[in-house]
């Protein structure tokens, strides 16, 4: 190697040669680095971890040999982690190393790109739920939903402190809502179900002066598009509790708009747009009436002028926040997902609204296709609920739902098991291609 | 720099005035609203509530502060600034005249004996 | 990458105007995209948008209206936001040196094994059928327990406030579960207020506690505070302005006589790779920041992840599933102790990838050696600049002082300098604070200019630097109408 590379055995992206180290030590007026640390002996780690540095090569190799050992299933799976297909413009243009290598925008002044799309972000929720104010992002679904109950918390006067959430409520989500309310104490409580979606006679029993939030979801995690989300509202807007609507993006984008049900919250996985199966990662919405502006969680993108008078964009309202507000803020958030949020703003305006609406109204033809597909095959009825549905249904076996699935797997095709005789399938314009090849797996498994 | 004190009002360690003449009019000093900076929110009581002596009753927010409002004086408030809501800048254009906060019926008029008169209270300023 | 020795310096700081009567350092000039004086780059909106009602695959009582929302053709689109990336500033654009954020450079390759399509599976899948995704989490996990010095390590946190959360969480449930009620949980008063928020979060009250006169915990302080009411002590070790604390011994000490546990916020870990880990000083609890200590990409805020690791004695309390490895493969393991979930799921997967990547990448000798050219460079950086810095010895950051003048205007003034300036006002205990921390990856040359940077701002006339910056693609930003008006979507444009 030439004398003017880096250090050998070192970090490959500290770039410091030899001379330059030896230098930079002369300055400081020390002869090693070991110098610099002023750690007592007792706690200093003069171990290994015996982690073996690998070149760029090897590490391609070795984790594309591990992640070789997921085996090749076609999945049919959603209950709150969905597939569209991201077009490659966005990929190329997220990872644009402006973009993904930039910190929070502390200083706006030379991060106005960013900005800027953060608030058409901010816009299109705005435009999809009809409420005035959205934030940049929460960390996914069921932490936004969390959020959300805590504001409820903090902007209800009433003494209410208890949290209605459908029976059928993922479990995973209705864990991190506990989690979430715990410190407030506050407690979560389920209201019935009936056919895949709130039923709102016995939902109309729950509701009482207790009650500070009541949450809904369209399309409920069983894929049903629920019917009485206005009635629902009107039962929390009499108790005097918050109306939180969980739903997504492209769901939005046909079914009814949240502010003209009433809602005055909304949250949900915004990761449908712009997120490719991820194992669970997501993108958390939020948005929420005007009234709440100032006991919004996260961070908000407002529009300003410069000292020329040009629109300019800046995180706003940053007193909210918990390097301004400590203990007293709205949310310990910080970090979110805002290159995520970047991703879905740039989805959203690839398809446009006629794009998106035309991927939702597949959603729900597919699903509805699907489901009597399968509903023909002995053995299966699909779907369960008796309810217009949106990417997915429950489907009822005569078999043990457990071996059909061990059974489809051994097919190629990963489906829900929810109970004996209980699965879950989901279809979207990302697994449609392969429909046909799943009926026929049923039809093999299924009798 | 130095700082308005006007000696119509007494006034909290905190940087909180109240006037002595009635009605109780409660805000903040001029040396306070400077440190703030350009105040762009106050959240204050509702008219009925009840403030206490030396006891939280809002928050003035400007850009980069949040800053507990404490009570000079207790009682129980008559009238809020509205146009503080449109016009948070009041505070920091007029805090002793437009920028007032609060209006209180006093309660207990011995409470102004434990507040700082204006000499003193621009000597803990100087 | 660097010039080596006899490479020209010609553009570093300190010798006053060049030839042709250029300020020393490097200058900057940020793209603009003008359509008029009023407007840089129009919002999407303003080009082009398209109103669609919902066809007929449902009832109309089922549906909205309309929908309306921008629609740029792909190359248009194309253009929109390269132009946005070209009106912001990045790690690859320059140093970027806010302090306790720790902005290194993140590696292509990262991105690449976390785009692997075997990787992109749904988290409800058999864990049979996804023993490689598990794998790597469980690789990650050991990882992360050796070079912390923990016992166990859940990855579901999706960001360091996140991870604080679940750690004080983990706190709670053990005090719980030993029937012991506590209430509060003490944290320096220089302390990032993200720990004071988490710790409201989990329902704790939060008892500040003052420095010592040298920067570091007062002991006294804490013997003072600690009590049978103490859930935890929260604590970054180095610690806000890059001190060690060289008492933590004893700190864990007090906490552990009292019951209380110790708990240790990763922000500064970069610090330490290779040279103390947290579980050897005591620490029971901690969070790793895995897009600060392991590069993964900051997104422009996020997403982040935020690991927790602990003692054996808490491994129970760590939230549903974890990974482990058995004779017959990895498997998910639930914990009846468990505290409740912290994602919907099970966290940020592709940041997670990336920082096992890029620890399998650097090797013991290569984060060693990141701790080491860290800790010289904010060193060697403190040296060549005209500001007092009065907390020491300090390591991977130091905390600067502005002195007369105001730290937010000589940040806006750098910005002119071609390098983002350090984080400003923060911490407290050091008066108009500008906290600098370079991280290893830049170069002596880079470090020359950024010290250019500062010295030239700092040189510069108050009405410049209040007038500042002039180069970027927005010129000083009206904050105060933002607060007092805000405008948060292109509808309240429209108002």
């Amino acid at each position: 190697m030439s004398h003017g590379s880096p250090q050998q055995g070192g970090s490959p992206y500290a770039p410091h040669t030899d001379a330059e180290t030896a230098a930079m030590l002369d300055a400081v007026g020390v002869d090693d680095e070991a110098d610099l640390f002023d750690i007592p002996d007792p706690v200093a780690f003069d171990g290994e971890f015996g982690i073996e540095p690998r070149s760029e090569q090897a590490l391609r190799r070795e984790f594309s040999e591990l992640l070789a050992e997921n085996d090749d299933l076609t999945e049919f799976l959603g209950r709150g982690h969905y597939e569209h297909y991201v077009p490659s413009v966005v990929d190329s243009l997220s990872k644009r190393s402006e973009f993904l290598t930039s910190y929070t925008q502390y200083q706006p002044e030379i991060t106005q790109g960013f900005l800027q799309a953060l608030f058409e972000y901010q816009s299109m929720l705005v435009e999809l739920t009809g409420l005035e104010i959205a934030n940049c992002s929460m960390y996914d679904a069921a932490t936004a939903l969390g959020e959300a109950a805590l504001l409820a918390e903090r902007v209800r006067s009433a003494d209410g402190e208890v949290v209605l959430v459908p029976e059928i409520l993922r479990e995973g989500k209705r864990s991190v809502l506990e989690n979430y309310v715990d410190g407030a104490e506050l407690r979560v409580e389920s209201y019935p179900t009936e056919g895949g979606t709130a039923d709102v006679d016995a939902l109309a029993d729950a509701v009482d002066e207790e009650t500070l939030f009541v949450y809904a979801e369209t399309p409920t995690v069983r894929g049903c598009i629920e019917p009485n989300l206005a009635e629902i509202g009107e039962l929390a807007d009499e108790a005097g509790a918050l109306f939180c609507l969980g739903s997504d993006p492209v769901a939005l984008s046909i079914l009814e708009e949240p502010a003209s049900v009433g809602a005055d919250v909304v949250v949900g996985e915004a990761g449908v747009l712009g997120l490719p199966t991820a194992y669970g990662m997501g993108l958390g919405m939020f948005a929420c009436k005007e009234e709440f502006l100032r006991q919004v969680p996260g961070r908000l993108v407002g529009a300003s002028e410069d000292a020329d008078g040009t629109r300019a964009y800046t995180l706003t309202l940053q007193t909210r926040e918990q390097h301004i507000r400590k203990q007293r803020a709205t949310s310990n958030i910080c970090t979110n997902q805002a290159w995520v949020a970047l991703r879905a703003a740039m989805h959203a305006a690839y398809l446009g609204a006629d794009g998106l609406v035309d991927i939702a109204e597949d959603c729900v033809t597919l699903a509805r296709d699907l489901a009597a597909d399968l509903d023909d095959i002995t053995g299966l009825r699909a779907p369960v609920d008796d309810r217009h549905h949106f990417r997915e249904f429950v489907v009822g076996t005569d078999q043990p739902a457990g071996a059909i699935a061990d059974d489809l797997e051994a097919e190629g095709f990963a489906v829900h098991v929810l109970g004996e005789h209980r699965l879950q399938v989901c279809i979207t314009d990302a697994n449609a291609h392969a429909a046909d090849d799943l009926v026929a797996a049923f039809e093999e498994v299924a009798a | 720099m130095s700082f308005d004190t006007p000696d119509d009002r007494k006034y909290l360690a905190s940087h909180e005035w109240a006037t002595t003449d009635e009605p109780t009019r409660i805000g903040i000093s001029d040396f306070a609203q400077d440190e703030l900076g350009d105040v762009v929110f106050v959240e204050l009581p509702d008219e009925g509530d009840s403030v206490s002596h030396d006891e939280p009753f809002g928050v003035v927010e400007s850009i980069k502060a949040v800053s507990d409002l404490y009570a000079p004086v207790s009682g129980e408030v008559v009238a809020v600034n509205e146009a503080l809501h449109d016009q948070p800048e009041l505070v920091n254009e007029d805090p002793y005249g437009d920028g007032w906060l609060l209006e209180i019926e006093l309660d207990d008029e011995s409470e102004f004996e434990e507040l700082m008169d204006a000499d003193e209270y621009a000597d803990q300023i100087a | 990458m660097s010039d080596g020795p006899g490479g020209k310096e010609s553009r570093t700081g300190q010798n006053g105007p060049t030839e042709n009567g250029r300020e020393p350092g490097r200058t900057y000039d940020q793209a603009t995209y003008a359509v008029s004086d009023d407007e840089n780059e129009p919002l999407l909106t303003e080009k082009r948008s398209d109103t669609v009602e919902p066809g007929d695959a449902l009832p109309d009582d089922l549906t909205r209206d309309d929908l309306t929302l921008p629609n740029p053709e792909e190359p248009e689109l194309a253009r929109h936001y390269t132009r946005l990336s070209q009106m912001n500033w990045s790690v690859e654009s320059g140093p970027y040196p806010l302090g306790s954020c720790t902005m290194k450079y993140n590696p292509p390759v990262t991105e690449d094994v976390a785009a692997d399509p075997n990787g992109a599976v749904h988290p409800d899948r058999s864990a049979d059928s996804i023993q490689g995704t598990l794998g790597l989490l469980a690789g990650l996990q050991d990882y992360l327990a050796r070079i912390g010095g923990m016992d166990a390590v859940s990855l579901q946190p999706p960001a360091g406030a996140a991870g604080e959360f679940t750690g004080i969480a983990v706190a709670r449930a053990y005090h719980r579960a030993n029937g012991d009620d506590r209430s509060e949980v003490l944290i320096p008063s220089s302390a990032h207020g993200t720990n004071f928020a988490t710790a409201a979060l989990a329902g704790y009250d939060v008892v500040e506690l003052p420095s010592a006169e040298d920067g570091r915990v007062d002991m006294e302080a804490l013997e003072a505070a600690v009590s049978e009411d103490t859930a935890a002590l929260m604590l970054t070790n180095p610690n806000t302005v890059g001190l060690f604390e060289r008492d933590i011994e004893a700190v864990a000490d007090v906490v552990h006589d009292a019951g209380g546990l110790l708990y240790y916020d990763g922000a500064n870990l970069n610090a330490l790779l290779g040279r103390a880990r947290p579980g050897d000083m005591g620490f029971d609890i901690m969070h790793y920041n895995v897009h600060k200590t392991f590069a993964t990409p900051h997104g422009g805020g996020g997403p982040g992840a935020g690991p927790v690791g602990v003692t054996e004695e808490l491994a129970p309390f760590l939230p549903n599933p974890r990974v482990e490895a058995t004779d017959s493969g990895y498997e998910l393991v639930e914990s009846d102790e468990a505290i409740e979930n912290v994602h919907g799921f099970q966290g940020n997967w592709l940041v997670l990838v990336k920082a096992y990547a890029y620890i399998a990448r650097l090797g013991d000798s290569g984060l060693r050696d990141a701790s080491a050219k860290a800790v010289l460079n904010a060193n060697y950086l403190a040296e060549q600049i005209d500001l007092d810095v009065p907390y020491g010895p300090f390591h991977h950051e130091f905390a600067a002082t502005a002195g007369d003048a105001a730290a937010a205007d000589v940040a806006k003034r750098m910005l002119d300098f071609g390098v983002h300036p350090p984080t400003t006002n923060w911490p407290e205990m050091v008066p108009e604070a500008m906290l600098t921390e370079p991280t290893e990856i830049e170069s002596k040359q880079s470090l020359d200019d950024l010290a250019a940077a500062f010295n030239n701002a700092l040189g510069s006339s108050e009405d410049e630097r209040h007038d500042a910056p002039s180069r970027t693609t927005a010129k000083r930003i009206d904050q105060t109408s933002a607060a007092r008006e805000p405008r948060l979507s292109w509808q309240a444009l429209e108002e």
